[in-house]
């Protein structure tokens, strides 16, 4: 699928809480313009956020993860449970976009897919939101659309540490424990690069995708403020992150 | 008044939380959750309200959540499979 974009709005955000991330995404989704926003960061300390629909208490092991200094909040978007250990997240927000579902993942899966082919990899869309190397999984990606605007956050696997993801997810009984370790780490796939590595390789993607020109840029004053305040009343509190 | 839960697999998980009525074998609360994607995601709090007083059995129930979700695009479940995670309460 074509689409062009002129111009898009980069920030490189780096490694932040995960209340904060998941309040600056808001906070650019209600101030997007014309212009499409491309961000890439991280999460330190390293966090746990589930879908929208999910119950914190049912996925998570939250005092494992306090204990073990992990973050957890809940999402905007659908989907499941990630750890954000040794991965890349990137948001795209625009408001130009396919109105059919599956192709608007398709078209932001597309740029994502062209990053992970610059390693040499054979990347492929898998419906309705993953991309697979050989089949195993190396990034899950979520959407929302509020007022018209559509946010596309993802992650980027740059390493699988399957323990350390059961350690802090629930999972079904001790016995069936190690084949479901055993089968998660037959079907995902860390692209074993670095964050900086796949930072370049992303800004390549989505430029090579859109036909745009990036234009890199750092969060306004007023962005700044907004979000220290989202992610202290909204994304920080029991009301949001057991909601469901 | 009677609590019950069940997860089924579909495409994606379904989780589900029901306290029904014994009696007049209708729902009385439920609770919907699982990594599926609903679009707008506010359709499934529209969902969970339209199903209380609905009769647990099949029929009823395809036809509301039909309903329910009738502007709404869901991936990972459908009418069909979220009736039977309802149903499947029952069993359990």
């Amino acid at each position: 699928m074509n689409f062009k974009f002129n111009k898009i709005r980069v920030l490189e955000t780096g490694k932040n809480t995960a209340s904060w991330n998941m309040a600056l995404d808001e906070v650019l989704m209600k101030g997007t313009t014309e212009v499409p926003v491309l961000r890439l960061y991280g999460w330190e300390p390293p966090a746990v956020s589930i879908g929208y629909f999910q119950r914190l208490n049912e996925e998570v092991n939250v005092k494992k993860c306090a204990n073990l200094g992990i973050d957890v909040v809940r999402r905007i978007t659908g989907g499941g449970a990630v750890l954000h250990d040794s991965e890349l997240t990137y948001s795209f927000i625009t408001k130009r976009y396919p109105q059919n579902i599956i192709d608007s993942y398709k078209l932001i899966c597309d740029a994502i897919i062209i990053a992970i082919n610059k390693f040499g990899f054979n990347a492929k869309f898998s419906p309705l939101n993953d991309i697979v190397v050989n089949g195993k999984k190396v990034s899950g990606n979520a959407q929302t659309r509020k007022k018209n605007i559509l946010l596309q956050h993802g992650t980027i696997l740059l390493n699988t540490d399957i323990e350390k993801m059961f350690s802090v997810l629930k999972v079904p009984p001790e016995k069936m424990r190690d084949k479901l370790i055993t089968d998660v780490r037959q079907r995902v796939f860390g692209l074993d690069r670095t964050f900086e590595e796949v930072v370049i390789a992303l800004r390549e993607g989505f430029r090579e995708k859109f036909h745009a020109i990036l234009i890199d840029d750092k969060l306004s004053n007023k962005e700044e403020i907004e979000t220290e305040r989202v992610a202290k009343e909204k994304y920080s509190s029991d009301k949001w992150n057991f909601g469901r | 008044m009677r609590k019950v839960h069940n997860v089924l697999k579909s495409q994606k998980l379904i989780k589900i939380a029901l306290e029904y009525d014994e009696i007049s074998n209708t729902i009385h609360s439920i609770k919907i959750t699982g990594d599926f994607f609903l679009y707008p995601e506010d359709s499934l709090d529209k969902l969970e309200t339209n199903l209380i007083d609905t009769k647990l059995e099949k029929n009823s129930l395809i036809q509301k959540i039909r309903e329910s979700l009738d502007d709404s695009q869901a991936f990972g479940f459908d009418s069909e499979s979220l009736t039977k995670a309802i149903l499947g309460c029952l069993i359990h």
